[in-house]
């Protein structure tokens, strides 16, 4: 099983949207796959069309009270579930806070599902906390979204800078572009010299698209609405790269 | 409470056009799919998917093919997988996967093969809630053949939207629930057919008050029927266990032949003796090598890894041989020497029995034959087993073998006529301590044929790797033989226990010996 994070420090950079076209196309490619929505927003629940709700909320989640394999919700599609989120999320911190061992929660709670499942797949929310530090603790890999902005280059060595002070060696940090507009000149700059000085950053791009905006009102993965065209492709080679790395 | 039911039957003048009306009276539901499909139901020869409860299908239509495996009794669908190609016939030929890992363990050694085949117009229905997302699935298979069959398909942690339907079509609108296993039933009823209408273990019921000779004939009957109906599939070569099923009815009527004398006339049986024995012959070498073939994986594993790849070539060697042989045994089957004399068998079976018979124990009720012969062979068992030293030579252990073979084979001839909880104790008690005996000679077997083996790959210009793996094998098999040597004198001791004697005794003994035992 592989555990993969969508995250990154920023807000509205397209985590969610990464997250569920990913998890819908590792689905339709016969992996057993969840989706975990981890915030408390429930973006990528209700593209599921599934009530932000969790019995318990985050205090009894992150007790353990519930096997999460009784929490989790079929999606429409085969081999795709998800865990939604829950409002209360909004204080994961605090409740991760008051236990022992906080930064192991999650990857203890994920353990038992890895007989169900091949991959999945969380969905973070923004900053760096005590939750993300967990998140990290327990994914193999650290999926991140980057805006191809000036700004962009300073949270992306923010965040590699991070993971080598806290000697996060397990973890994979993979960052690609998202929202990358090609009328914009300066996207083709920045996306030419951050490549050159981060070579890890993955080839496929995914383009700034109508078709991709309008999953908030389709309330479906891309792949279940559109069929081809330059964003589903850009998804599957964002998934190739990932997924068969020696195919590229 | 309506108790949840997941499956159902559509009454005969109720289209699915007017149930699809009338649910969509009381819920929101969208088609997701309809196409024109075509089912086929596969299982072993000896149905060991169904008697394993589960039951596969492959369906095809024009833009899927899928597999899936279904437990039999709660109609969950196990796996469900794409396939592409033709359906394999052997559980190692599947691609890696649910299904593969559903079938592999019941299915062994043994070929899947079609049952039955229906049309059928299958609809994928989509149960929504108010968000129309997907709550439930329902499958609706409209027959052309049968009733419409509708299954609801639960969607993790949405147990209570399958409660509420369930509930609706029981309750509202007075469908009528049914089992997951329905449509396999009644295809096969269409021809002739039903579920587990062959196992390889004898079922002969006979009454403890028929005429020996009578009984007899219904046991041999049985046993040809078990020769006839695995013999165009052992000679097709389908899977191995066809013709081991084949040899076996045609040792047990040797068995039988050897063991129940004096009931049939002697005269007519002679020529029909002479005919089994050279059936037992001529299978014999197939069969052999195919108990090799299948054994291979087990060869391989015994072996140091650095080694397992060079036994190979055996493998290439031995199924070259199993090719010859069955081809030779093909035309021994083909000959019509062999159709004329199964046939004189048949003939004489068919006959009635004679009011006034010649043979001393024609006339003796079958259950008075059945408690002497069975005591007598058992107890010669126990003197032969209790004449055995730890010097004794590996011969007189073989013979106690095929001793406790003929006890095996007359004890389940007669099963019908003993209370069913003893004899049942009795017969695993006798099949534990023969199995140590069984192991111990196909050990030695298989040491001497691994040799013979290796003489004859010099021929050709084999690797020594191969060799040098061959002679490992033989030297694990060959612990393994001392192993059940040495076992032998604790299984003995554990067959004798006296209240596993008991059992034998109040089963099979002379009121007499009973009382003083
Ligand atoms: N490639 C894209 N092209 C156009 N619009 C996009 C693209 N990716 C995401 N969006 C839109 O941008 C918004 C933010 O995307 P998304 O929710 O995936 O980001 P996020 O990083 O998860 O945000 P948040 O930090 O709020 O969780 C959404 O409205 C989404 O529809
Ligand atoms: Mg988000």
């Amino acid at each position: 099983m592989k555990i993969i994070a969508s995250y990154n420090i920023k807000g509205g950079v397209g985590k969610t949207s990464t997250a569920v076209n990913l998890a819908y196309i590792a689905a339709q490619n016969n992996m057993r796959t969840l989706v975990w929505d981890l915030d408390p927003q429930g973006a990528s629940s209700y593209y599921f069309r599934i009530k932000p709700k969790v019995k318990g909320g985050s205090k009894k989640l992150i007790a353990g009270a519930h096997e999460l394999d009784d929490l989790i919700k079929a999606t429409d599609f085969e081999n795709l579930d998800l865990l939604p989120a829950d409002f209360s999320f909004r204080n994961l911190d605090l409740v991760l806070d008051a236990r022992k061992n906080p930064t192991q929660r999650l990857k203890k709670l994920l353990a038992p599902l890895s007989k169900e499942y091949d991959v999945i797949i969380l969905d973070c929310p923004p900053n760096i906390s005590l939750l993300s530090e967990a998140i990290f603790a327990a994914s193999d890999i650290l999926l991140s979204p980057i805006i191809p902005t000036t700004l962009s280059l300073r949270t992306l060595e923010q965040l590699k800078k991070y993971l080598k002070d806290n000697q996060l060696k397990h973890l994979q940090l993979i960052p690609f572009f998202s929202m990358a507009d090609k009328r914009k000149k300066m996207h083709q700059e920045i996306m030419q010299n951050l490549s050159k000085e981060h070579p890890e950053i993955l080839k496929s791009v995914i383009p700034y698209a109508s078709d991709i905006e309008r999953m908030g009102w389709e309330r479906k993965p891309l792949g279940a609405y559109s069929h081809k065209g330059r964003s589903i492709e850009a998804y599957q080679s964002l998934w190739q790269e990932i997924f068969q790395p020696s195919n590229n | 409470m309506t108790a949840i039911r997941h499956h159902f039957e559509l009454a005969e003048n109720l289209s699915v056009t007017k149930f699809l009306k009338k649910l969509g009276k009381h819920l929101d539901f969208e088609i997701a799919s309809q196409q024109y499909s075509i089912k086929t139901f596969y299982d072993s020869f000896d149905w060991r998917l169904y008697n394993a409860d589960m039951m596969c299908e492959f369906r095809q239509s024009k833009a899927s093919r899928e597999l899936a495996l279904i437990d039999k009794n709660t109609g969950k669908q196990l796996a469900v997988e794409p396939l592409q190609g033709d359906m394999p016939r052997f559980s190692g030929q599947f691609p890696q996967g649910l299904f593969k890992q559903g079938i592999a363990s019941a299915l062994e050694m043994r070929a899947l093969l079609p049952l039955s085949q229906l049309p059928y117009q299958h609809y994928r229905i989509n149960i929504l809630n108010k968000d129309r997302k997907t709550v439930l699935r329902l499958q609706i298979e409209e027959h052309k053949l049968l009733t419409t069959h509708i299954s609801l398909h639960e969607l993790k942690g949405y147990a209570k939207a399958a409660e509420k339907v369930s509930t609706l079509l029981q309750n509202k609108l007075n469908i009528k629930a049914t089992k997951p296993s329905r449509i396999l039933h009644k295809s096969l009823k269409r021809q002739g057919r039903k579920t587990q209408d062959y196992s390889s273990k004898l079922a002969i019921q006979l009454s403890p008050d028929m005429p020996a000779d009578q009984a007899c004939k219904l046991i041999y009957c049985q046993l040809l029927t078990a020769i006839q109906v695995n013999e165009a599939s052992t000679i097709a070569d389908i899977d191995s266990e066809f013709l081991h099923d084949f040899r076996v009815a045609i040792r047990r009527t040797r068995a039988g032949l050897s063991q129940i004398k004096n009931t049939l006339p002697a005269r007519d049986l002679a020529k029909h003796t002479r005919f089994f024995a050279w059936l037992g012959q001529i299978t014999g070498t197939t069969r052999d090598l195919d108990v090799y073939l299948l054994s291979y994986q087990d060869y391989q594993a015994a072996l140091p890894k650095s080694l397992q790849a060079d036994l190979a070539p055996l493998y290439a060697f031995l199924k070259q041989k199993q090719v010859l042989a069955q081809q030779a045994l093909v035309a021994k089957l083909e000959q019509p020497e062999y159709r004329k004399q199964l046939k004189a068998w048949e003939h004489f079976l068919q006959q009635d029995c004679p009011k006034k018979a010649t043979a001393s124990h024609a006339k003796l009720s079958i259950k008075t034959l059945a408690d002497q012969r069975i005591w007598k062979v058992y107890t010669r068992l126990l003197h032969e087993a209790n004449a055995i030293q730890a010097s004794s030579p590996a011969e007189a252990l073989h013979d106690l073998r095929k001793t406790c073979k003929k006890l095996r084979y007359l004890m389940e001839f007669f099963q019908s006529l003993y209370p069913a909880q003893e004899f049942k104790a009795g017969l695993k008690a006798l099949k534990g301590f023969q199995a140590v005996l069984g192991d111990f000679q196909d050990y030695e077997i298989q040491e001497i044929s691994l040799k013979q083996f290796s003489e004859e790959m010099r021929a050709s210009d084999t690797h020594t790797n191969t060799f040098l793996a061959m002679g490992v094998l033989v030297q694990h098999l060959d612990a393994l033989r001392c192993a059940a040597r040495n076992d032998f004198a604790a299984q003995f001791k554990n067959f004798k226990e006296p209240h596993k004697r008991k059992i034998f005794q109040h089963l099979f003994a002379p009121k007499a010996v009973e009382k003083n035992a």
